[in-house]
């Protein structure tokens, strides 16, 4: 290793004063960072610290709107996807971009095909080279298999094949492990390193801090916009990690007020979704409950299974004392179940469509004429007026369409769909309810959110992947790891404690490696 | 050591697949209709007629104009239909098929046993025909363009399985209804216009109209805020059908015939091409019914005024094909714009 660990590495892809802004919101607030050659970096950070909108910087997705970033020699203020490749950056996200029924030397070669001098594709030479990255990697894969018969782990390595035969200088990995199994896990992480001996800067995105002190040459934790701070391998510990990633939430932690009802409104009784549970759970009203677990415990699975999305496996259900049919989301809402979506876009909002029709899309019908069915645009117009006032809705326009709102906006729609008043839901279930959502919006919706399940006499469960949440706005929490219920009981233990609940085997994968 | 590789690859467009980012939320654009379908489609409209106005002596009549609104009647009605379904994301291809089977299936019953007959056996074989639709692809998750291009050919050929030849010899109260005239009007205009202005109503004043439009621009969003997606499609469908059968009955009172080989041949094409024209996409979710209703006149206007003209109808589909693609063009132009902007 060229790199003395802690010091910053000479040469690799160094950002400095990297700046982007989406409309008020500043999401990157001047970046330094180097990524050195030869090195595995951890990049860290909690929801809404700015990961994702650097990653996009880096992929070409996302332009800054300044930036100096140097690789090697050259400078560059940004990138296009294609600047990116050609820069040498590559990305691996969570989600495959392969061809299931291709073999693996056809995925490793799609859209690089090795030619004959007839312009037909060499499958020969491609299989053999395929062969030939794949055995330097040490992966013991045969190239002429379908990718579509491959385990998770193994697609994994063949999209890290694909991304390391274009001699890639930087390779960023967004969590990598999240679909893996243990053992799969192990191999990945000795592959990251194999990696880096290479000569590639490897950046190296999760959640698990477990992998981060496995496998991480340095580690760079990411707050509010701004590199928090980077610590070599020497200096990274459980807890200092943690205690990076999410500061004190005293702040909203005192904002909680245990003003429970006696009435139990949601009974959990042995719930079993396709893949997690069982559960046994009493949610009173008025309480707040979280579902705390990492990418792949199955929070977002049990939530959707109580929205009637997906169907229970097993166990009963009450609301109110009163066993509910769950049979899609419309018998859930008739049931009282009303779910917010973690992925606005994709699940929750009709881009295009304005802010008010977003806002009562479940309620047009209730809020029609009793006897002419005609909708009622001032009845609308005067709910969707109080929401603006109650949630804080920037740009307060009913016309505007959902799509121009920033994330934390357009999550206040999303919610106030909910606790509007209408349709009257005794339980609100939120998937990841700040995903995206900048700081001063998750106070809004977090006071939001248990304003309304007092004053409503209802029932909350949310799931998040972080533990600053869970105390800001849970009064109990449940811990998930990969399906098993781990934790039930009160949100007052110490964020770290949290974290080393939900840590799926971490001592297991050390030996295995 | 660290020895940075040697070199970094000289990429191709085509070889971004590493580089490239995580497919997102497919992007939907800012504003719900392009500047362009909202108003240069209802200007040239206009101006065509202004156009034909000048240079013709009897475009701009009043027997020309209600005589093009009786003329194009059946595609009003089933434009109007197939906007709504269209909204919601989905097509029908064998509205033309299914005209000729409703037409044929009418007349046969119209000759033996009488007017009733003819008008309920209309409108049932397009209801039921629709309900097909709509089960097999609002219910069972076939693909539309598959089910709908089955039924393009099988319907018309069971319409000439029925009635080889022309069906004729309808009872007078059949041809008598067609050249009926209230208000000066014929029924058969009045239909279309009470058809449309129900299918504008339905879309901007009912709950309804919102549900199908949601369901277009997202329809996992509309399943998961109880929308009843597959009850809707399915009732789309089955609405397509029946205003199908409706315009059925009006195409063969009004040609006081039905022609099983030649009955709404090309239907779907006129149908889809107002459609479009409204700015309602294949994926919909967006455009709006009365910018539809524009589209239908702004071709039938076209047909009228170029065979006014002495051009031959092979000039107006020509003409016709040219201002769809013109008009597609100049969104993809103004959307293209609004990304730079």
């Amino acid at each position: 290793m060229a790199d003395v660990p802690g010091e910053p590495a000479r040469s690799g892809l160094t950002i400095a004063n990297l700046h982007k802004s989406y409309d008020e919101n500043r999401v990157l607030k001047g970046i330094d960072l180097v990524f050195g050659f030869g090195e595995v970096h951890a990049l860290l950070g909690a929801n809404g610290a700015g990961k994702s909108t650097l990653l996009g910087c880096l992929s070409g997705a996302v332009h800054p709107d300044r930036a100096d970033i140097r690789i090697g020699e050259r400078s560059y203020d940004g990138f296009t996807p294609r600047r990116a490749f050609d820069a040498g950056i590559a990305i691996i996200y969570q989600h495959f971009q392969l061809i299931g029924p291709l073999s693996v030397a056809d995925n490793i070669f799609l859209g690089r095909e090795l030619r004959r001098p007839g312009g037909t594709v060499d499958r020969r030479r491609q299989e053999r080279e395929a062969g030939e990255v794949l055995a330097e990697l040490g992966l013991d894969l045969d190239p002429r298999a379908p990718v579509g018969g491959l385990s998770v782990g193994a697609q994994q390595m063949v999209e890290i094949a694909r991304a390391v035969r274009l001699d890639p200088r930087v390779l960023i990995l967004d969590e990598p492990t999240a679909a893996l199994g243990a053992h799969e896990v192990a191999a990945l992480l000795a592959l990251v390193r194999r990696l880096a001996t290479r000569g590639i800067a490897v950046v190296y995105v999760t959640h698990l801090l477990g992998e981060v002190l496995e496998v991480a040459d340095r580690a760079t934790v990411l707050r509010d916009g701004r590199v928090h701070w980077t610590r070599p391998r020497s200096e990274l510990t459980l807890a200092g990690l943690v205690e990076g990633i999410s500061p004190d939430a005293a702040t909203d932690r005192e904002r909680k007020r245990a003003a429970l009802g006696s009435d139990v409104v949601l009974r959990l009784d042995g719930a079993c979704s396709g893949f997690t549970g069982p559960l046994d759970l009493d949610v009173r009203a008025g309480e707040v409950v979280g579902v705390f677990g990492l990418l792949g415990s199955g929070r977002t699975d049990l939530l959707e299974s109580l929205a009637g999305v997906r169907s229970l496996r097993g166990g009963a259900v009450r609301i109110d004392d009163t066993p509910v049919r769950l049979g899609s989301p419309r018998a859930a809402q008739r049931s009282g179940v009303a779910l917010v979506p973690s992925d606005r876009k994709a699940q929750a909002l009709f881009g295009t469509m304005t802010a008010v029709e977003n806002m009562l899309m479940p309620h047009l019908g209730r809020l029609a004429g009793r006897r002419t069915a005609l909708r009622s645009r001032r009845r609308e117009h005067d709910v969707f007026a109080r929401m603006v006032d109650t949630v804080d809705l920037v740009p307060p326009r009913a016309a505007q369409p959902a799509d121009g709102f920033s994330g934390g906006n357009a999550q206040k729609i999303a919610v106030a769909r909910w606790t509007c008043g209408l349709g009257s839901p005794r339980l609100l279930l939120l998937d990841e309810p700040t995903q995206g959502v900048d700081i001063g919006a998750r106070h809004d919706l977090y006071a939001l959110v248990r304003s309304w399940a007092a004053d409503a006499g209802a029932a909350v469960l949310f799931s998040t992947s972080d533990p600053e949440e869970v105390l800001a706005l849970a009064d109990r929490v449940v811990v998930l790891v990969e399906g098993r219920v781990t934790h039930v009981g009160p949100a007052d233990l110490e964020e770290s404690a949290l974290v080393a609940l939900a840590q799926p085997a971490v001592t297991e994968r050390s030996v295995a490696s | 050591m660290t020895t940075p590789p040697a070199s970094t690859p000289a990429g191709t467009p085509t070889a971004l697949v590493v580089a490239e980012p995580e497919p997102a939320p497919r992007r939907r654009r800012t504003a719900r209709t392009s500047v362009v379908v909202s108003w240069v489609m209802p200007a040239a409209t206009v101006l065509l007629m202004a156009y034909f106005s000048v240079a013709t002596s009897n475009f701009l009549t009043f027997d020309n104009l209600a005589a093009v609104l009786t003329q194009n009647a059946a595609v009003f009605i089933v434009a109007a239909a197939a906007a709504m379904l269209l909204m919601a994301g989905y097509a029908d291809l064998s509205v033309g098929s299914m005209m000729a089977l409703a037409g044929v299936s009418a007349g046969l019953a119209f000759t033996h046993h009488g007017v009733v007959a003819g008008l309920v056996v209309g409108l049932l074989v397009g209801l039921a025909v629709g309900t097909l639709n709509g089960v097999l692809i609002g219910v069972l998750e076939m693909s539309p363009i598959v089910v709908t291009l089955g039924g393009l050919a099988a319907w018309r050929a069971l319409a000439q399985y029925l009635a080889p030849d022309s069906v004729f010899g309808f009872p007078d109260a059949v041809g008598d209804f067609a050249i009926g005239r209230f208000l000066g009007l014929t029924w058969i205009a009045w239909i279309a216009i009470v058809v449309c202005v129900v299918a504008v109503a339905v879309m901007a004043l009912l709950p309804l109209g919102r549900h199908i439009q949601a369901i277009g621009v997202n329809a996992r969003a509309a399943f998961l805020v109880g929308i009843r997606v597959k009850g809707t499609i399915l009732a789309l469908y089955a609405v397509v059908g029946l205003a199908v059968g409706l315009a059925a009955l009006l195409q063969v009172a009004r040609l006081d015939s039905a022609p099983s080989g030649t009955l709404g041949v090309g239907f779907e094409v006129t149908v889809l091409t107002a459609v479009l024209l409204g700015g309602i996409p294949f994926t919909g979710g967006r455009g709006s019914m009365w910018r539809v209703l524009v589209g239908v006149w702004l071709i039938a206007v076209l047909k009228n005024g170029l065979t006014l003209l002495n051009y031959g109808p092979e000039v107006a589909g020509m003409v016709t094909g040219a201002v769809l693609v013109v008009a597609a063009a100049l969104e993809a132009v103004a959307v293209a714009a609004r990304r730079r902007g």
